[in-house]
Parts: structure tokens; sequence; C-alpha cells
């Protein structure tokens, strides 16, 4: 469709000799496709390999398979063909105990943060344990000390740990998506998704958010992919941008191969205002 | 109709359904009256005016020592008659929540028809119809109107919670399926806690009804305050009668208005 690409085109390589690989891959796409019930065909034979400890942007107007990608390789959507391999197992048909497995090793991060607002904050983050605890005692309430150590670590690490008696619903949405993020390395996962994690804030706390995203997923040596629109977001907290246009991958390379005309491209339009997010500063 | 017209919340009557509702006001309204009129006004039998009736039920009971005295043995009646609908209510509050899941689309999934078959077919029955049942087959006593209570209450609590089951924000559910965790992990955790107010609530109401329901089961042998109001009416002790529907009347609004204070603050 375009002449000159300026931009690499993915192109699955052939020399799948994992173990000679430098770099482990921690996620890996083989010709995967998604089409919804309705016909929708959401994913279009989608090759990529991600690395550990890559923090990666995905890119794309509204409806351009972004998220159907991330929640397959959590399974929470099912491809129609092709293979997802984490950590170079298949996990395309996982069941039961072996996809929770999976999903305790895949954390995920939601727009809206999908707390339960009636419970506590540190409730909220060792639900993030519950993959880790028996039925019987999560039913309980009966967590491990070290556990519940952690949990508090880790809202110490997102500056709330004073509110950790607090109920979710009493704290500003920023304070909840912090709240989403301590959860979520509280479940000790290698993977982080995150679907457009910043999408309900404004934007000097979109900034503190995704710093915070990008910090502890260093510190922690996490691979973490990002569903994002803003593109100055993107440029400024990624380390790969992938950019996703009709359930295709437009482009894929590091943040330093991108510029404007990048976006362009991968939107298939000019760039507009509302493409950006803002300056921390900018308190609209 | 091109002028402006006033907007309404609810949408303009035609003026057939005007005519409709018209013509059900008239025939309501011609059963009662000729209903009235043709009504005689004395208990069969007894040939004793309404008034004395009324006047031996609701006064005579405060004039003399002699039937103040009987208020506190029927007080106890009472208070057996509360028992069996709380016991009832309780039982009832708990049965019907894994039903209600069950029924519930969202978490019972293809299972929600037999649940809500289950609760539909329990709903149809009145209680009294599964006293008399349990009359007959555990003989007289309060332990028939424990059952008969908790099952009918089974069915209208299970509907009511499948359908605030049904109107709860899945988001965590998700994250708690996407974190790992299993579908009763997900239950407890993502959904309990956004129904329990819900769930307490409607318990609270249904105990309300349980209150009026059992002083009935007594009439066919099922405990409670119902069979001395029954023997008191075969005897045509009208004063006796008369303690007896005080003392329903003040406790059942003393209940209705306490659990509606206490409603109010649950949700
Ligand atoms: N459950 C579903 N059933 C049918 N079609 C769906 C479903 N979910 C998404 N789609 C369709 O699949 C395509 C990709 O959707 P997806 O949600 O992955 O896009 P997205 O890039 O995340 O968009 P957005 O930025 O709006 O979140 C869209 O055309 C969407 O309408
Ligand atoms: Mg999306």
């Amino acid at each position: 469709m375009y002449n000159e690409p300026p931009y690499r085109v993915f192109e699955p390589s052939e020399e799948t000799n994992q173990n000679e690989q430098e770099v482990t891959c921690v996620i890996e796409f083989k010709n995967l496709s998604l089409t919804y019930p309705g016909g929708v065909e959401a994913l279009k034979n989608i090759n990529l390999k991600i690395e550990q400890g890559e923090f990666v942007v995905i890119v794309g107007l509204s409806g351009a398979g972004k998220s159907t990608l991330i929640r397959c390789i959590n399974r929470m959507t099912d491809p129609t063909s092709g293979k997802i391999l984490v950590d170079e197992e298949d996990v395309t048909y996982l069941k039961d105990r072996r996809l929770r497995k999976l999903r305790t090793k895949v954390g995920m991060i939601f727009q809206d943060y999908n707390l339960v607002k009636r419970l506590s904050v540190l409730r909220n983050v060792m639900a993030g344990r519950l993959g880790h605890t028996g039925t019987v005692k999560s039913l309980l309430g009966i967590f491990p000390q070290e556990d519940l150590k952690l949990a508090m670590d880790n809202l110490e690490r997102v500056g709330i740990k004073d509110k950790a008696y607090v109920r979710a619903d009493q704290l500003s949405g920023g304070q909840q998506q912090r709240v989403s993020i301590a959860r979520v390395i509280t479940q000790q996962p290698k993977v982080i998704l995150a679907d457009e994690p910043v999408a309900s804030l404004d934007p000097p706390t979109s900034h503190t958010v995704m710093k915070d995203l990008r910090r502890i997923s260093k510190e922690d040596d996490l691979t973490t992919i990002v569903n994002l629109h803003f593109i100055d977001m993107a440029m400024e907290y990624a380390d790969r941008i992938i950019g996703m246009r009709d359930g295709e991958i437009v482009f894929d390379g590091p943040v330093t191969d991108v510029t404007e005309e990048t976006f362009e491209q991968i939107y298939d339009r000019p760039i507009r205002v509302d493409d950006k997010r803002g300056d921390e500063s900018d308190g609209q | 109709m091109s002028e402006q017209k006033e907007i309404s919340l609810k949408k303009a009557k035609t003026a057939s359904t005007k005519r409709l509702i018209a013509v059900i006001i008239g025939l309501l309204a011609f059963f009662y009256i000729s209903a009235f009129w043709s009504q005689e006004w004395t208990v069969p039998g007894s040939r004793v005016s309404p008034l004395t009736i009324l006047y031996r039920m609701f006064v005579v009971p405060f004039t003399s020592l002699e039937y103040l005295q009987k208020f506190p043995e029927r007080i106890l009646e009472m208070l057996e008659t509360i028992a069996i609908a709380y016991a009832g209510g309780i039982a009832a509050s708990i049965i019907a929540m894994p039903i209600a899941f069950l029924a519930s689309r969202n978490i019972g999934g293809p299972l929600s028809y037999i649940g809500k078959a289950i609760l539909n077919a329990i709903r149809s029955i009145p209680s009294i119809i599964f006293a008399i049942l349990f009359v007959a087959a555990l003989g007289v006593g309060p332990y028939p109107g424990v059952l008969a209570i908790s099952i009918n209450s089974i069915g209208m609590l299970g509907k009511l919670y499948a359908e605030v089951i049904e109107s709860i924000d899945m988001n965590m559910v998700d994250a708690i399926r996407a974190s790992g965790g299993n579908r009763v992990q997900a239950v407890w955790y993502g959904v309990f806690p956004q129904v329990l107010p819900d769930f307490a609530s409607f318990s609270i109401y249904r105990f309300e009804i349980d209150v009026r329901a059992s002083t009935v089961l007594g009439l066919v042998g099922a405990g409670g305050i119902g069979v001395p109001l029954m023997i008191a009416q075969q005897q045509r002790n009208w004063e006796d009668v008369g303690i007896i529907l005080i003392i329903v009347i003040v406790f059942v609004t003393l209940i209705d208005k306490i659990s509606g204070e206490i409603r109010e603050k649950l949700v």
C-alpha cells in the first residue's frame, strides 16, 4: 500500500533457532489472526517478538486492534488462528489451572482501574495475590504475612501507603490507577499489559502515572506493553513503538526512529491537536 | 402538530388508551359499589352488629384489668411469630444466594435458565400452601411455619438477588480473572462486595413480609399468633381477637419502621 515506507514493516524472522538468541524473547506472536463473531477481522496475521525488559507502546487509531492484541497475550480473548508464545511456552490453547498460571505471570492494568470500590485499598492490592493463594484461604482472607508486606511495600512504591485502609472509592482517579499498579506488581508478574491506562486521567496525572509505571517496570525488569493513543506520551515513555492499523502492524521500531511523520503514516492522516496529551504542567 | 409542546418525561397517552383506562375505572367502580350495597353488614350466624364487634375488639380490652393481663401472653405469641419469620428469613437469605448466582445471566451463564426455573416454580406457590403441606407432614407447631416461610422467601429473594447480580460492574471480575484468580475467588472478591449491601437490604425487606405472612400461618396450625387468633375468632371472643390484632398491628408497624431505617443506611 505504501510505495516507499520510511519505516520498517515487521517481517516474521524465519531463523527461529531460539537457543542461539542473545536476549530472551518473552512474548512471540506467530501468524496470529483473530476474527470476532460479527466478522470483524481485528488481527490479521500478526508476527511479533517482544524481548525481556522492553517497554513497548502500541499506538493506533480507535478500532485498530490494540486491545485485542494485548488481550490475546493473557488470553482474555482467544485468537482464531496462529500461536502465542509466552516464555517460549505455547499458551494459545491453555485452559483452567494452566491458564490461570499464565495469568499470574502476565499482569494487566485497565483503563477504568477495575478496583472494587467498596473495599479498602489494601484488599484491592491483595486481590493481585489471589492467583497465588489457595481458594479456601483466600475466601477466609488468610494471606501470608509476607504477601501483606509485599502489598504494603508496593503501595509505598507508588506513593500511597498512607491510603492502605481507605476505601478505594475515596481516592482520586490517579490514586486509583496507582492502586491498580500496586495490585499488578503484587502479583509479581514477568509481563505487564496496560490497556489505555491513562485515558481517564487529566494530563498532569497521566504523566505521573506513566512515570510510576515506567520506573517500576525498569526497577523490576518487567516487560511492559502499553496501549496509548497520545503520540507525545508514546514518544516520552516508550523504548519501542508498534503502530497498528486495521488489525495489522504497520510500524515497529525503537522510539529513536519515530517522528511525527511516522505517526501520520500509522494513522494515515495528519496529526491533530487531540492526538497529544500535553505537558505535565498543562492543567487544562 | 408543528407547535411547540411541553415536553413530558412520560410518553403521551393516546385517545384509545385513555378510553381503556376510563372503562377499567368504570367497571371497578361498578363492582365496588354493587358489592357494597349487597353486603349484609352483620356477621352471619351471630346477628351482632359490626359496631358492637368493633367496640368489643378495640375498646373493651382496655377497660378491664382482666383483658389487660392477657397482653403479655399474647406478646409472647407474637414474638414466636417473629421468631418464625426470622428463622425462615435467615435460612432463605443464605440459601437464595447460590441459587441467585446460578440464575444470573452474567455468572450462571447457560445454567441461568435452570436457576430461574427453580425460582419461578417456588414463587408461584403461596407460603400458606407450603404451610399446609408441612403441617400435614411434620405436625402442628412452629417448625413447619419456618420451613414454609423460608421456601417462599427463597423464591422472591433469589429473583431479587439475581437481578442485583446481573446489574453489577463486571470489571473487577475481569481484573481478578486476568490476575490468575479462579471463578470462586472472582465471585468472592469481585461480586460479593458489590452485591452484599443490596442483598442485606432485600433480606430485611423480605423479613417484613415474612412477619406478616407468619401471622397468618397459625391459621393452618403452623405456629405463632395465628393459632390463638383462629381459636378466638371461632369462639367469637372478640376481645381476644382485638388484643391479638392490636399487637400484630403495633409489632408489624414497628418492624417496618425499624427495618426501613436500617435499609436506608445500608444502600
Ligand atoms: N467483543 C467484540 N466483538 C466484536 N467485535 C469486536 C469486539 N471487540 C472489538 N471488536 C472490533 O474489533 C476491532 C478492534 O477492536 P479493539 O478494541 O482491539 O481496538 P482498539 O485499537 O483497542 O480500539 P480503541 O482505541 O477504541 O480501544 C474493532 O473494529 C472493534 O469494533
Ligand atoms: Mg482498546
